[in-house]
């Protein structure tokens, strides 16, 4: 299994792969012409074609035995640039008065676009039959998740101060949100799923047209409501989990559909850009062909429109080699001597 | 014969018990010994002071019934409704949501606190024993003010507004008042509301949230209470829209209760009302017509009482010797008099009509 920058012969596999997303899932919406205009988008990224602020690095996980996509992956190079780019800002207010013996604080929904100019972790899927359990599938959602992280390393210039990720809100057994029904249903003639579809579309502009801009009171909202605020779905805890091991964290911003929370940190605090380091690649016939143990050490390449990042079987040396069997070797397409990062996963960060 | 008159230090007894007896309790005539002993004070010194324009003057007035020696009702204006701190209403608002690329156009209806009543002379405190209800002595109190505003217009402001209390339901809880005020105060309305009497009502509204409130996010119950009235005052609203008063964006900030303004010029007692010379004949005497309010020409002595429009042939209006004593006016001194019966507002009380909308520019 490796990293690489998604490819224009991608499209058919990922649009398959879009069908298997659900709702909640924004980015990857089942539409052909959108899906080719994104690929050509990260294609003229990785190629560095577009500023800096404008680039949507698009990555898949592909099974290089069979070919298959197996997941995907995204860094937005700046969220906002292009189209608006909303929150809501949980904030405190107090309404205190000395006379009637008071003090009580009021949380409140400020609508606001904070977060522009920000980088952006997003759009992870990983296929189920490519999840857990099968030792040959073992970590691949931390791959997906963690190679992002070498990658912004690598090319810390190309990137702002902070990156954010948004995880996905609480959905009930049916589907719906309790926050998009207590709020959002009330100020969009559109179902959440069609709302969110034009969202992934980047068809946003609706959003600053039709949603409240004045602040809003969450004693107003139901109890249900307000239990989704700043919680995640079920099936994104292990994400949120990954992230905030990496040090993000979350500051009080919400999704304004369904209160999912957006975590946060600055890329140079981020635990993997920090502990990431450059070596040198030496092949070794010696080494085994695959890690007999649990992936550990994550690797990736220094070029960005030949980027390509996988587990490998083993550290560097203390003269900072590493050593790859001929199978990482071919993996990764680098010969001896060239550059890798590297990235001790386990590393007390 | 019923008379209206400024209140004075002996009414308090019976201040307090039509405070107490106010149906629901006001906030802004608590049943409150020493405020209500402030209330009479500060009456007294407003209607003893040389006013040349609107101010934090209150002015107090009962209606008193000679026969029993006591007031039955009382009724208060006060020159501006915020002269010292801001006098505070929600105002209902509506914002236009709408997307080209979705092809919709929403309105959203949102509350938001406002000041702008603040300049108006607000007509408030209006408490009447119940026997007297459907009277003429009701309209009497109720308007005998617009008769002392008529006098003495650089006392009050050009626009007028009254709030009557809102709507509450079976068990005395206001459906607005648990929507909005609760999750801010923590407080029964009846709590917040007797509070607010004896404090003032400011710097409660200080408490309130401050930026504006969608309706969609409010009950069903407490949006259908907005801008509706106590039960009880349904007939009291009906005749001041029938003098001219306007319902308003405005509605009051616990209990949503309708605010209502008038420009005073256009009010009907503004505009029907007359001065005429008196002519004073034996009761009997003085041939039938329709009722009016009477007023005399005094400040501090101020008195309106409702009689016959009995006009003469030279316009002087002919008033019974006891009338006449009791407005303390002489043969050929001026009195002011408007009808008392409204345009639109039948026997039976309150007739169908369009009231009309403030939209704004009052």
């Amino acid at each position: 299994m490796r990293i690489r920058p998604i490819a224009e012969s991608d499209l058919g596999e990922l649009q398959a792969l879009s069908r298997e997303t659900g709702v909640g899932f924004t980015s990857l919406p089942d539409n052909r012409e959108f899906l080719a205009a994104k690929i050509a988008a990260a294609v003229s990224a990785f190629e560095e074609r577009v500023p800096a602020d404008r680039r949507n690095y698009f990555f898949v996980l592909e099974d290089e035995t069979s070919g298959h996509l197996a997941g995907c992956c995204a860094i937005e190079g700046e969220v906002g640039r292009e189209t608006p780019f909303y929150h809501y800002r949980v904030g405190t207010l107090a309404h205190s008065s000395v006379q009637l013996d008071l003090h009580r604080t009021i949380d409140s929904l400020f609508l606001c676009s904070d977060h522009t100019g920000d980088a952006e972790v997003a759009s992870l899927f990983l296929r189920p039959e490519y999840r857990g359990g099968d030792r040959h599938h073992e970590r691949n959602g931390a791959l997906l998740s963690m190679m992002r992280w070498l990658f912004m390393a690598e090319f810390r210039d190309r990137f702002p101060d902070k990156v954010l990720a948004e995880m996905r809100g609480v959905f009930d057994e049916q589907g719906r949100s309790p926050f998009w029904h207590c709020l959002g249903s009330h100020f969009f003639p559109l179902d959440f799923s069609d709302a969110d579809r034009l969202t992934g579309l980047g068809q946003k502009s609706f959003i600053g047209e039709l949603m409240p801009k004045y602040p809003i009171y969450t004693p107003f909202l139901s109890e249900e409501a307000r239990d989704c605020i700043g919680r995640v779905h079920e099936q994104t805890r292990p994400a949120l989990a990954m992230l905030k091991k990496e040090g993000l964290r979350w500051e009080g911003y919400i999704d304004i559909f369904d209160g999912g929370p957006t975590v946060e940190a600055y890329i140079d605090d981020v635990r993997s850009v920090r502990l990431s380091r450059r070596c040198r690649a030496e092949i070794d016939p010696t080494a085994s062909g695959e890690a007999d143990s649990r992936p550990r050490w994550l690797a990736a390449t220094t070029g960005m429109a030949e980027f390509r990042a996988a587990w490998v079987g083993r550290g560097p040396d203390d003269a900072g080699v590493i050593r790859l069997s001929p199978d990482e070797a071919t993996r990764l397409e680098v010969a001896t001597g060239a550059d890798l990062r590297i990235l001790d996963t386990e590393e007390e960060g | 014969m019923l008379v209206v008159r400024p209140a004075v230090s002996t009414d308090l007894p019976a201040l307090e018990r039509l405070a107490a007896d106010a149906v629901p309790q006001l906030t802004n005539l608590p049943a409150h010994r020493d405020r209500l002993e402030e209330r009479i004070a500060r009456s007294r010194q407003a209607f003893a002071a040389e006013v040349a324009f609107p101010g934090d003057e209150h002015y107090t007035f009962v209606l008193e019934d000679p026969e029993r020696g006591e007031a039955v009702g009382t009724a208060t204006i006060r020159a501006q409704a915020g002269a010292r701190d801001a006098y505070y209403t929600y105002r209902q608002e509506t914002l236009i949501h709408a997307s080209q690329q979705l092809n919709v156009r929403r309105e959203v209806q949102t509350l938001a606190l406002s000041h702008e009543v603040s300049e108006a002379s607000l007509l408030c405190a209006y408490s009447l024993e119940p026997r007297y209800r459907g009277t003429s002595a009701e309209s009497l109190l109720r308007r005998a003010r617009l008769m002392f505003i008529a006098q003495y217009p650089e006392r009050f402001a050009g626009i007028l507004a009254m709030a009557f209390p809102g709507f509450l339901d079976g068990a005395g809880e206001s459906p607005f008042w648990n929507s909005v005020g609760r999750h801010f105060f923590m407080r029964d309305y009846q709590e917040i509301n007797a509070l607010a009497g004896i404090r003032s009502k400011s710097f409660i509204a200080e408490v309130m949230p401050q930026f504006p409130l969608y309706l969609p996010l409010l009950t069903p119950q407490a949006r259908a209470a907005i801008g509706r009235e106590h039960p009880d005052h349904e007939v009291a609203l009906a005749e001041m829209l029938a003098e001219g008063f306007l319902r308003s964006r405005h509605v009051d900030i616990f209990d949503a209760g309708p605010v209502i303004k008038a420009e005073r010029e256009r009010l009907q007692s503004f505009r029907r009302a007359a001065w005429h010379p008196v002519r004073i004949r034996p009761a009997h005497a003085l041939p039938d017509a329709e009722p009016a309010m009477v007023a005399n020409q005094r400040l501090g002595d101020f008195c309106c009482v409702v009689a016959r429009y009995a006009l003469s042939p030279t316009g002087q209006l002919m008033l019974s010797p006891e009338h006449a004593e009791r407005l303390g006016v002489e043969e050929g001194r001026a009195v002011l008099a408007a009808p008392l019966a409204l345009p639109g507002m039948g026997e039976g009380g309150v007739e169908e009509r369009d009231p009309g909308y403030d939209e704004g520019e009052l």
